[in-house]
């Protein structure tokens, strides 16, 4: 077994400091890793090599990107609230780090060189997961702040935007995680580690897995979700004003919550820092020691990659596709299921041995048929206005447009020699 | 407390940490100001004159903010029920589900006058 | 948390309220899929069989208290404590219930408006704009008043009901928000409902804050949310009372507030100027019964042990409502700010019949108590107050309500049938005999008298002489005043309207006559269980 809530708030100081410190510095190079990692993996999707030129295989790129921001003109805009913008990336960025102080990266060790025991975990509290969601949203705070006291319009409304996405994706997060909570009744990290010691909770709860995932991708503004980006509608979004290590600070808040969401989706699902299925099996010794730590790392830099690889592969969404993603399929499916996972459990408890189970399989995969196909369902649609029969003039506005869909382009040869069937899209 | 007091040891690093690359990057960059780099940056033309008072923001925020607050109510109060779900048993089920119900009706009647659609 | 054990839920008791809480949330079902040319009908209808069958369940709740039976049991505490099913306040669930189908066949009046609703067209459209008169010529009409309303009522019927404070809180709010909203819905004079829906909100916010405070002092003390360990700990006068005597001020504040009496009666005119005219009548009727049954409980049960530190102030606050009401009332000159006033001054005799608090022992078997009285003179007061509001909205010209008293000039001429009813009205809120506003102020007077309460009574007598020169001085105007240009004129209504001012006035008649039958019954059932 893995440690217990008794097993904090029984370090010494020392031990405190020293753990607080590793944190800190491994948040720190994962980032620098992350950013390394990512552009190295995105140039080989497109077919182009990457960074490779600082340090071997270009590892070092992120630190001399990160010295050459530090060396750039610090500007804060004439329209700018001084204070609130000096404050914002600094609100980012501690949330970011402070999340991090309840994830298990391991079961309890003895420190190397003394006789201390301790949880590879620098605290655990019986509300963590909620802690942890706390302090996520405080860091909403500093986009808004920040694309507000910008005072220019893309940064207004890319910390709007910014902030409407972040909470509309909280919903179906938080949902998805009261299945978890149901099925551990704890919300404490190690404990929930602990409550997958037979079967991770991607199996069971594989729905939630899913919803989570996705809004995870929402809640980090990472593609496809990252319209508060959109450099095509809002420049840069909420940091667009922001230069120097001002600006690196929100990268790298943005790096660690990446890292989070990852971290939490490997703890609550994926079993935390227990060894995969198998290995553990062949070799006794896989779930303790320092090994563990290379399970945790391993399954959180895979949803890393995930992260990557989306980016790598997906285009942008449209905003209001975006939003009724979120509002429109996300939450109604974790409410269903909510209830779904809270029925079977009611109905295990109660009614254990007087139903056979083979029969709550089959309810259940009914009902999943019947969902699937009402979403397959296509959505019934009010009919396509006509299109305007308007000739279409490419300069009535002043500046030459291209046509909207369902205007035609004025043929260029009058003979009427193309026949193009636009405008039925 | 000691579970919560390791927290705040982290928050002081970070604190640090982001303080520090506050001040440092306004001391260690060049000061070459102008008009146009302190200007709002939008694309190399004049910047749109702010509105005053931060003019309006579309009232579809608001709508969206307050419905994430009735879901984030909802699903605090779903937090408590799933931890002590086995003890409550079937009535704590069934009183949920009365709870879920209602707010379902809300959500749909929301959906359905066109509450939830982003235009 | 072992041991958990589920509560039981008395269905048959409670069943007044969960008809109408089911009801308005089909209503929001209804409006979310009924198509848009049926909504008023189905929702009319919705509204009507709730407050039927809630009028019948309340009265079947009512029997079942046999109040004439022997035992002293005179009804019981369900729900895990939270609700107290007894005398006073099945009273208030039979009186909603009929208050709350009047207010059903007010909102529900179109013929007035020419085919819609009195309600905004579109709320969200700006007063003034193209929107706005697109939604108008449409025909559009928000038929969520219906759900809205009936909300409104289930949280009225929690609230002298509900037998711990929390559950008084929580039917505060589902009893206040609706109403909010409903104030800002006027078809005509939008800015003007829009103004008196924000000060409403913003107040009763306030309000509602400063109920909440005094609830947290008052748990403090007492240490339980109920209002029989309140009582317990109050009569065993541990604790600190600083905490007691701080909540009980706060939470009078948060009472006071929604019975309008002075200090805190500031919005009472501007909202019920702005509302809709059936919003007001609502309103005025219902949420008063509902606030002096919740206030009756919560005084008279919960902090009775300590009467002699709270009644000063109330004896203060009833003088202050009293005057305030009948002197500021004389210089009115519009008609529902006016009858807002005299809402004002009735809020204070009232309060006047509070003070008719005395021991049980006090009291001759049958006799009026201080919460017999205040019930009867709801009842008289609400029946009364919604006729009024009712004729005050079919008194009309080109651009809606007429509200302003000089158009009232010669409307005894126009039409002396609608002239004859709102003197007739004015006359019971005056206390004439022969209507049942003497019969109610005599009550709430002989109540406080028995208790002690001399000088307030006598405030109040004169503050009677002084009300009923302004009720006068209206019916004057009408019938004795030249009308200024073409006059007013008086649309026809429909039947609904019709049904509720004869129904207000008869029982306003009826109650004057006869009043023997209700308050030997109010006698019989008017004592709270704890």
């Amino acid at each position: 077994m893995g440690p217990t809530l008794e097993s904090f708030g029984q370090d010494p100081v020392w031990v405190v400091i020293l753990k607080a410190v590793l944190v800190f510095v491994v948040l720190v190079l994962l980032t620098l890793f992350n950013i390394w990692w990512e552009r190295r993996v995105v140039a080989r999707m497109q077919h182009r090599i990457g960074p490779n030129r600082n340090g071997p295989f270009g590892l070092l790129q992120s630190l001399a990107d990160g010295v050459k921001l530090a060396l750039k003109e610090d500007i804060i805009p004439k329209a700018a609230d001084k204070v609130v913008f000096v404050l914002a990336p600094v609100i980012v960025v501690v949330p970011a780090f402070v999340t991090f102080s309840v994830i298990p990266f391991g079961p309890e060790v003895r420190i190397p060189f003394t006789d201390v025991v301790t949880p590879l975990q620098l605290t655990d509290m019986p509300v963590a997961v909620i802690f942890v969601m706390a302090i996520a949203s405080i860091g909403i705070y500093g986009i808004v702040l920040g694309g507000w006291s910008s005072g220019s319009t893309y940064s207004l409304l890319g910390g709007l935007r910014s902030s409407a996405q972040m909470i509309s994706y909280e919903v179906a997060m938080g949902l998805a995680l009261i299945t978890v909570f149901l099925q551990a009744g704890t919300m404490s990290t190690s404990e929930i580690v602990n409550a997958q010691a037979g079967l991770w909770y991607f199996v069971p709860l594989l729905p939630s897995f899913i919803i989570y995932v996705i809004s995870m991708v929402g809640e980090v503004n990472r593609a496809p979700f990252d319209l508060p980006e959109a450099e095509g509608e809002l420049v840069g979004g909420f940091h667009t004003e922001y230069s120097s290590l001002k600006f690196a600070l929100f990268f790298l808040a943005e790096y660690i919550n990446m890292a989070t969401v990852s971290a939490i989706a490997t703890t609550l699902f994926l079993g935390g820092w227990r060894a995969p299925f198998g290995i553990a099996q062949v070799w006794e010794g896989a779930n303790e020691g320092y090994w563990p730590v290379l399970w945790f790392f391993g399954k959180m830099l895979a949803f890393i990659f995930f992260f990557i690889w989306l980016r790598g592969s997906l285009p942008r969404l449209r905003y209001d596709q975006f939003m009724d993603f979120g509002w429109k399929v996300l939450i109604p499916i974790s409410l269903v299921w909510i209830v779904g996972v809270a029925g079977m459990r009611i109905v295990r408890n109660e009614y254990a041995g007087q139903l056979d189970q083979t029969w709550l399989f089959v309810a259940a995969g009914v009902f999943a048929a019947v969902l699937v196909v009402l979403l397959l369902l296509p959505e019934r649609r009010q009919p396509e206005p006509e299109p305007e029969r308007a000739e279409f003039d490419a300069f009535a506005g002043g500046y030459p447009v291209p046509p909207m869909p369902g205007q035609e382009l004025p043929a260029r040869v009058p003979t009427g020699a193309t026949t193009h069937d636009g405008g039925n899209d | 407390m000691e579970l919560y007091t390791p927290i705040l040891a982290l928050m002081v690093l970070a604190l640090g940490f982001a303080v520090f690359s506050v001040v440092v990057s306004s001391l260690t960059g060049p000061a070459r100001y102008n008009r146009a780099k302190l200007d709002s940056y939008e694309c190399g033309i004049e910047p749109t004159p702010q509105a005053h008072g931060g003019g309006r923001i579309p009232v579809k925020y608001y709508t969206v903010a307050m419905t994430f607050i009735i879901f984030d109510v909802e699903i605090m109060f779903l937090v408590p029920w799933a931890i002590y779900f086995d003890e409550l048993a079937l009535f704590g089920f069934l009183a949920m589900l009365l709870f879920l119900v209602n707010i379902t009706i809300a959500y749909v009647y929301e959906f359905k006058r066109g509450g939830l659609d982003w235009d | 948390m072992t041991g958990f054990q589920a509560p039981n839920v008395e269905w048959l008791t409670l069943s007044p309220l969960l008809v109408v809480f089911l009801a308005a949330v089909v209503g929001v079902l209804v409006e979310a899929f009924v198509p848009r040319a049926q909504r008023y009908a189905v929702q009319v209808g919705l509204s009507l069989a709730a407050m039927v069958g809630t009028l019948v369940a309340s009265l079947v709740v009512f029997a079942r208290l046999s109040p004439t039976a022997d035992e002293a049991e005179l009804g019981r505490v369900v729900a895990a404590g939270a609700v107290a099913a007894d005398g006073p306040a099945v009273f208030t669930w039979v009186l909603l219930s009929v208050l709350g189908l009047l207010s059903v066949m007010l909102f529900a009046e179109r013929k007035v408006e020419s085919g819609v609703l009195t309600f905004a067209g579109q709320a969200a459209a700006l007063p003034g704009t193209e929107a706005e008169r697109e939604a108008s010529t449409r025909g559009l009409s928000h038929t969520e008043v219906f759900p809205l309303m009936l909300f409104a009522i289930g949280g009225m019927m929690l609230f002298p009901a509900s037998n711990d404070l929390l559950t008084m809180f929580v039917a505060l709010e589902v009893l206040s928000l609706p109403l909010y909203l409903l104030c800002g819905l006027a078809r005509r004079r939008r800015l003007l409902s829009q103004e008196a829906a924000m000060k409403y909100f913003l107040l009763g916010a306030f309000s509602s804050g400063f109920f909440v405070y005094g609830l947290a002092l008052v748990y403090g003390y007492a240490g339980s949310m109920g209002f029989a360990q309140i009582a317990a700990a109050v009569s065993a006068d541990t604790g600190s009372r600083a905490l007691l005597l701080g909540g009980i001020g706060l939470m009078s504040v948060g009472l006071l507030f929604k019975v309008g009496a002075a200090p805190f009666h500031a919005w009472t005119p501007d909202v019920y100027q702005g509302a809709p005219t059936a919003v007001t009548a609502f309103m005025a009727a219902a949420t008063k019964v509902a606030a002096f049954g919740a206030m009756l409980r919560l005084f008279y049960v919960a902090f009775g042990g300590n009467r002699d530190d709270w009644l000063p102030m109330v004896w203060a606050v009833a003088i202050l409502t009293m005057v305030v009401g009948s002197v500021l009332a004389i210089s009115q000159t519009d008609v529902k700010r006016m009858l807002a006033y005299s809402s004002i001054a009735h809020a204070g005799f009232l309060l006047t019949g509070f003070l008719g608090i005395r021991s049980l022992d006090e009291v001759a078997p049958g006799g009026l108590t201080g919460v017999s009285a205040v019930l009867f003179y709801l009842t008289t007061y609400g029946f009364t107050t919604m006729a009024a509001f009712a004729v005050v909205s079919i008194v009309r010209d080109a651009g809606g309500e007429t509200t302003h008293l000089a158009r009232w000039q010669g409307l005894g001429k126009e039409s002396p049938l609608v002239a004859g009813v709102f003197a007739f009205l004015l006359l019971a809120m005056a206390g004439i005999p022969l209507t049942s506003g003497f019969t109610g102020k005599w009550a709430v007077f002989a109540a406080a008298t028995a208790a002690g309460a001399w000088p307030v009574v006598v405030v109040a007598v004169l503050m009677s002489a002084v009300a009923a020169y302004f009720y006068v001085r209206v019916i004057v105007l009408m019938f004795f005043a030249e009308p200024v240009g073409d006059g007013p004129s008086v649309a026809v209504p429909s039947a609904l309207t019709t049904v509720v001012i004869a129904v207000g006035t008869l029982v306003t008649l009826v109650l004057g006559i006869v009043p023997g039958a209700l308050i030997e019954l109010l006698g019989n059932v008017g004592v709270f269980i704890r």
